[in-house]
C-alpha cells in the first residue's frame, strides 16, 4: 500500500498534494491519502474525489500551527498503524523540514526531490536530479519498508490525477500527540511586504522592457498576459520610470522568477535581468535588435516589432 | 631669575599637558593587535618627499587652499630652529640669540613669516566665511583659535624687528609669542591639529598599495574586525591623524549620491570609539551596518587623503567581521551562493562559458603555442553583452598576429568576495585559480576586467603568485602602435608585427566621445593614458567628464553593490549620478573599459530613457580597424 501524505494549511490543500497523488497513481496498487491538522474535514472531502482506496484524517489540536515535533510524533504513530510500503510526500518546505527527521526516527530510507518513477518488472526506480540538475540519478531504496519518497513540485501534473467514480471513504485515525513534548513555538505567519506580488510562483510571465517605449503601451503586454493567463513583469527601466510597480521588477535587484514560460517583450537582456529569470523553462524573446543579448538565452526568438508580433500572438491564442 | 622660573613652570605645565595627551594616544595605538608594516621603503621615502615635503596631495585637489597650507607648513618647518632657540633662552639653558648667524636666520625667516600670514589669513577667511561643504556644517571654534594663534606668532615675530627687547612692549611681545606656542602645544593633541605631529608619520606608514587588505589567517582564527579592540595600529594612528579636511567625503560616490556613508565620519567615529575606552564595543554600534555596506571600494577616500589615512581596511575589515557573524545583506547571500555553487557571480551554468569559448574559436592556453593568456572573467564568460567586446578584442589580437589562449576553466577571481569581506570564500577561489594558473604557466595575462587585473595582479601576490597581468587597453595600445593613421589602403611598415595593412585604421570621421575611467583601472591601476591614446589614435575626440583619470567617480558596481537592492538605500543611485556627469560632457558616445561599469551605466542610461551610445573600448578600436574576414 502506498501512503500519500497531503499538505494543508488552515483547511486549504497545497496543490502539490495532488501532484503526489498523481505520482502514486503511476506506481499502481492501493493508495491511502493521509491529511493531518487541527481540522481536516474540508481537505479530506476534497481529496476523496481522487481515485484512491481511502482518505485517512489525523486530527489533533497540537498539529496546527505546524511544528516538526508534533508532525513527527503524529505521523510516526499513524504510519505504524497503517504500515504502508511507500510513503509519498510533496517536496515542499514543510516536508523538507520534517521528513528527514521522521525517516531518521523510524530508521528508514528517504529519497528526495524525485522527478520521475520508472516502473519495471521489479521494484520502482526513482529518478532525482544531482549536482544542481547537471545529472540525474536512478535511486532504489534499501532496507526495510516503508520507504519515504518526496516529489519535486511540478514533476507531476495536477490534471493527471485520476478521479474516482464515487467519493473515497474517509476514516479518522486516532493518534495521540503529546503537546508538552513540542519544543517549537511558531510565530504568527507573515509575508514580507516586498513580496506583495509573488512572481516566483507564477507559471507564466509576460515581461516588458524598454522596447515598449511608452507607459500607455503596457496595455499591449497586459492583453497578452490576460490571454495566456500570465503575470506581468518588467525590467529595471520600466519600474524606475514608475510604469509598473517596483515589485514587478525581475532581475538581480528585483525578483528571481522561474516560470514555465517567460515572454520577454522588448527586453535587451542585460545580465542583471537575465540572472533573475535564468530558471525559466521556456524563454520566448521578441526584440527589434537581432544582436540583443536576450537572444543568447531565448529558446524561441522573434526579431521584429513587438507591436506587430504581440497582437498576432493574442489573436492566435484566442483562435485556438 | 624669577622670570626664568615662571617660564619653567609654564613650560612644564603645558608640555606636561601635551605629553599626557600624546601618551594616551600612543598607548591606544600600542594596544592594537598588530604592528606597522614598512615594506617597500624606497617608495615610502619618495612618497614622503612628494606628499609631505612638497605637499602634492594637499595642493593637487584644492590648488589655492593647498598652496596656502603649504605656505603655513613650510613656514612652520622654517621656524623650528627659531622656536627652539627662543625656548633655550627662556629656560635659561643657553642664549644663542646674540650670534651673527641667528641674526641672519631671522632675516631669512621674514619672507616665510609673510607667507604664513598670507596663508593663514586666507584659510581663516575660507573656513569662517566661504565654508566649503567638506569642512562640515558648523565652523570649528578651535580651528579659528588655532588660526589666530598662528597669525599672532607671525605678527609677534615680525614685531621683534620694531620693538626693542629691553622695552616693556618688546618684552611683552616675547612673552605673548612664547605663551601662544605653549598654549598651542597643549591644544593640538585633542584636535585635528594633531596632524602637525602625526601626518608625516602616517603618510610614511600608509601602505604603498591602495586598499591593502592583508589576508586573514584562519589558522589564527582571525575573522575580521568585530569590536574596537580589533582595530589595528595603523587604523588607530589614522583616527588620531585625521585633519577633517573632508576630501574623502566630497570624493566619495556614496556620499555624492546622497547615501548615509561619509568616510570622514567613519574615521572620526573610530577616533571617538578609541578614546571612549570601551574596547569591547561592537563596530556595528559605531558605524551602523547599513553604512558599511554602501562603500563601493572605489578607493577615492583613501587615495585623496592628504594625511595618509587608509579607509578601506577599516570599512572592509568591519565587513569581514559582519560576514563572519552571518550579518551580510541578503543580496550578498545570494551572490555567495552563486560563487560557492557555480564559481561565478551570476550563478549561471558552466556550459555557457564553454559555449562562448567554442563559438569564439578560442584555444586552451599552451605556453608553447601562445604568447598570452586571456582571462575572460565572470562577465566575459557569461555576459552576452560584454562578450561582444571580447570578440572585438580577439579580432584585434588576431589581426596583430598575437597568439593567445584561455584557461579550460576559470573561477571568479574572488574580487566580489574580498571586497565584501567574505575572506574565506575569496581565499578558496584565489587558491583554486592560482593552482590552475600555475599549471597553465602563462608569462603574461590579458584581461578586459580591471577588477581581475587588481585582484590577480595584487591580491594573488599575497599567496606568492606573481604574474604579469595587464588590462587589454595597455596591451592593445602597445600592439597597435605604429599602425598607419591614414586610410585602410596604407602600406604596411616592417616594424609592426602581423599584417599591418589588415589592421590599419579605416577612414571614419572623428567622433566626439567621453571616457569613463574605471576605478580599478584609473585609480588602483594608474592606467589613464593608454585608453586615451587608443581613443585618439582611432578617431575619438575625447570630452573629459568631471572626475576622471586617477580620481574617477565610481559607476556604483564595486564592493558587491552590483547586486544591491535600490529600495533599501537612501539617496539616488551612484550610477545615475555618474551617468549625468558623463552626459554633461555633451558627447553622445560613452566609452567604457570595464564590464561592470558598462552594466551599471547602461542601466542608468536605460532608466534615464536617454539615447546615449555605449561602446566598449575594444569594440571602438576594432570597429575602426580593417580586420579582413577574421
Amino acid at each position: 500500500m502506498i501512503l500519500v501524505i497531503a499538505e494543508q494549511r488552515e483547511g486549504k490543500l497545497n496543490r502539490a498534494s495532488w501532484e503526489t497523488i498523481a505520482a502514486a497513481q503511476t506506481m499502481g496498487g492501493d493508495i491511502v491519502v493521509l491529511v493531518a491538522g487541527a481540522s481536516t474535514a474540508g481537505p479530506a472531502a476534497d481529496l476523496a474525489a481522487a481515485q484512491v482506496k481511502e482518505i485517512v484524517t489525523v486530527e489533533h489540536a497540537a498539529l496546527e500551527p505546524y511544528t516538526p515535533d508534533a508532525f513527527v510524533a503524529g505521523l510516526q504513530n499513524a504510519i505504524t498503524q497503517l504500515s504502508p510500503q511507500y510513503i509519498l510526500l510533496p517536496h515542499t518546505y514543510q516536508t523538507r523540514d520534517f521528513a528527514p527527521k521522521l525517516a531518521a526516527r523510524m530508521d528508514r530510507s528517504l529519497i528526495t526531490d524525485v522527478t520521475l518513477v520508472k516502473i519495471g518488472s521489479s521494484e520502482p526506480v526513482f529518478v532525482r536530479p544531482m549536482f544542481q540538475g547537471k545529472l540525474t540519478a536512478d535511486v532504489v531504496p534499501v532496507g526495510q519498508a516503508p520507504h519515504f519518497i518526496t516529489f519535486q513540485i511540478g514533476a507531476f501534473r495536477v490534471d493527471a490525477v485520476a478521479k474516482g467514480s464515487a467519493a473515497a471513504p474517509v476514516r479518522a485515525l486516532s493518534v495521540p500527540v503529546d503537546a508538552s513534548a513540542i519544543r517549537e513555538k511558531p510565530e504568527a505567519p507573515f509575508q514580507q511586504a516586498k513580496q506583495a506580488v509573488d512572481l516566483s510562483q507564477a507559471e507564466r510571465i509576460v515581461s516588458v522592457g524598454r522596447g515598449i517605449k511608452e507607459q500607455a503601451n503596457i496595455q499591449v503586454a497586459e492583453r497578452l498576459a490576460e490571454a495566456i493567463g500570465a503575470e506581468i513583469a518588467a525590467s529595471r527601466p520600466i519600474c524606475d520610470a514608475g510604469w509598473l510597480p517596483m515589485e514587478r521588477q525581475v532581475g538581480s535587484s528585483g525578483q528571481t522568477v522561474a516560470p514555465k514560460l517567460y515572454l520577454a517583450l522588448g527586453i535587451s537582456g542585460a545580465i542583471q535581468h537575465l540572472v533573475g529569470m535564468k530558471g525559466a523553462g521556456t524563454i520566448v524573446a521578441i526584440n527589434k535588435d537581432a544582436d540583443a543579448p536576450i537572444f543568447e538565452v531565448a529558446d524561441y526568438g522573434i526579431v521584429g516589432d513587438l507591436f506587430e508580433v504581440v497582437p498576432a500572438i493574442i489573436e492566435a491564442v484566442k483562435a485556438s | 631669575m624669577i622670570e626664568t622660573l615662571a617660564f619653567w613652570t609654564l613650560f612644564l605645565a603645558f608640555v606636561g599637558a601635551f605629553t599626557a595627551q600624546v601618551a594616551r594616544r600612543v598607548q591606544i595605538i600600542r594596544a592594537a593587535p598588530d604592528t606597522f608594516s614598512l615594506d617597500n621603503l624606497p617608495f615610502r621615502v619618495k612618497r614622503f618627499l612628494i606628499d609631505v615635503v612638497m605637499q602634492r596631495r594637499t595642493i593637487a585637489e584644492r590648488p589655492a587652499a593647498g598652496l596656502m597650507h603649504a605656505f603655513v607648513f613650510w613656514g612652520f618647518v622654517a621656524f623650528g630652529g627659531y622656536t627652539s632657540i627662543e625656548f633655550l633662552r627662556g629656560l635659561g639653558i643657553v642664549d644663542l640669540t646674540g650670534t651673527g648667524w641667528f641674526a641672519g636666520y631671522r632675516i631669512v625667516l621674514v619672507p616665510f613669516a609673510a607667507a604664513v600670514l598670507v596663508g593663514i589669513v586666507f584659510l581663516l577667511i575660507r573656513r569662517a566665511f566661504i565654508r566649503p561643504v567638506g569642512l562640515g556644517s558648523r565652523v570649528s571654534l578651535e580651528s579659528l583659535v588655532i588660526g589666530l594663534f598662528i597669525a599672532t606668532l607671525m605678527v609677534t615675530f615680525l614685531l621683534t624687528f620694531q620693538l626693542d627687547e629691553g622695552t616693556a612692549p618688546g618684552h611683552a611681545n616675547w612673552w605673548v609669542h612664547m605663551l601662544v606656542i605653549l598654549a598651542f602645544l597643549a591644544l593640538i593633541p585633542a584636535s585635528k591639529h594633531f596632524h602637525l605631529v602625526l601626518s608625516p608619520i602616517t603618510v610614511f606608514l600608509k601602505s604603498p598599495e591602495l586598499g591593502n587588505l592583508p589576508n586573514l589567517d584562519f589558522e589564527k582564527e582571525q575573522v575580521g574586525l568585530e569590536a574596537v579592540k580589533d582595530l589595528g595600529s595603523k587604523m588607530a594612528l589614522d583616527a588620531f591623524t585625521c585633519v577633517e579636511c573632508g576630501r574623502c567625503q566630497v570624493n566619495c560616490p556614496a556620499w555624492g549620491a546622497g547615501k548615509a556613508l561619509n568616510p570622514k565620519a567613519i574615521i572620526l567615529q573610530t577616533q571617538e570609539a578609541l578614546l571612549g575606552g570601551d574596547r569591547e564595543t561592537r563596530l556595528g554600534a559605531i558605524y551602523s551596518n547599513e553604512v558599511l555596506w554602501q562603500c563601493t571600494t572605489c578607493g577615492a577616500c583613501e587615495n585623496q587623503c592628504p594625511v595618509g589615512i587608509e579607509h578601506l581596511p577599516i570599512l572592509i575589515g568591519a565587513r569581514r567581521g559582519l560576514v563572519s557573524n552571518g550579518e551580510a545583506p541578503g543580496y550578498l547571500g545570494a551572490m555567495y551562493n552563486n560563487l560557492e555553487r557555480r564559481s561565478n557571480i551570476w550563478g549561471l551554468g558552466y556550459d555557457q562559458r564553454t559555449k562562448f569559448v567554442q563559438s569564439a574559436g578560442l584555444e586552451t592556453f599552451d605556453p608553447a603555442k601562445h604568447d598570452v593568456l586571456v582571462w575572460l572573467g565572470c562577465a566575459g564568460a557569461f555576459d552576452a553583452d560584454f562578450q561582444k567586446s571580447l570578440r572585438s578584442l580577439f579580432q584585434i589580437l588576431r589581426g596583430r598576429g598575437v597568439r593567445f589562449g584561455v584557461l579550460a576553466k576559470e573561477k571568479c577571481n574572488g574580487d566580489p568576495a574580498k571586497r565584501t569581506g567574505n575572506e574565506y570564500m575569496f581565499q578558496e577561489l584565489a587558491t583554486a585559480n592560482i593552482e590552475d594558473l600555475r599549471a597553465a604557466g602563462p608569462r603574461k595575462i590579458l584581461t578586459s576586467c580591471p577588477h581581475c587585473v587588481k585582484t590577480i595582479g595584487r591580491d594573488y601576490r599575497k599567496f606568492g603568485y606573481d604574474v604579469d597581468i595587464v588590462h587589454t587597453s595597455v596591451y592593445v595600445e602597445e600592439v597597435t602602435r605604429g599602425v598607419p593613421l591614414t586610410s585602410g589602403a596604407a602600406t604596411s611598415t616592417a616594424s609592426v608585427p602581423g599584417d599591418a595593412a589588415a589592421t590599419a585604421p579605416t577612414q571614419r570621421p572623428r567622433e566626439i566621445v567621453t571616457f569613463h575611467d574605471p576605478c580599478y583601472l584609473g585609480r588602483y591601476g594608474g592606467t589613464v593614458d593608454e585608453p586615451r591614446a587608443l581613443l585618439s589614435r582611432f578617431g575619438g575626440d575625447i570630452r573629459e567628464p568631471e572626475r576622471n583619470r586617477d580620481n574617477p567617480y565610481c559607476c556604483g558596481a564595486g564592493g558587491g553593490l552590483l547586486f544591491a537592492d535600490k529600495e533599501e538605500e537612501p539617496g539616488s543611485r551612484i550610477s545615475d549620478v555618474r551617468f549625468k556627469q558623463l552626459r554633461a560632457t555633451g558627447a553622445n558616445t560613452v566609452v567604457t573599459a570595464c564590464p561592470f561599469c558598462s552594466i551599471m551605466l547602461k542601466g542608468a542610461q536605460a532608466s534615464a530613457q536617454a539615447e546615449t551610445q555605449f561602446v566598449d573600448l575594444m569594440t571602438f578600436v576594432s570597429s575602426r580597424l580593417h580586420t579582413g574576414d577574421l
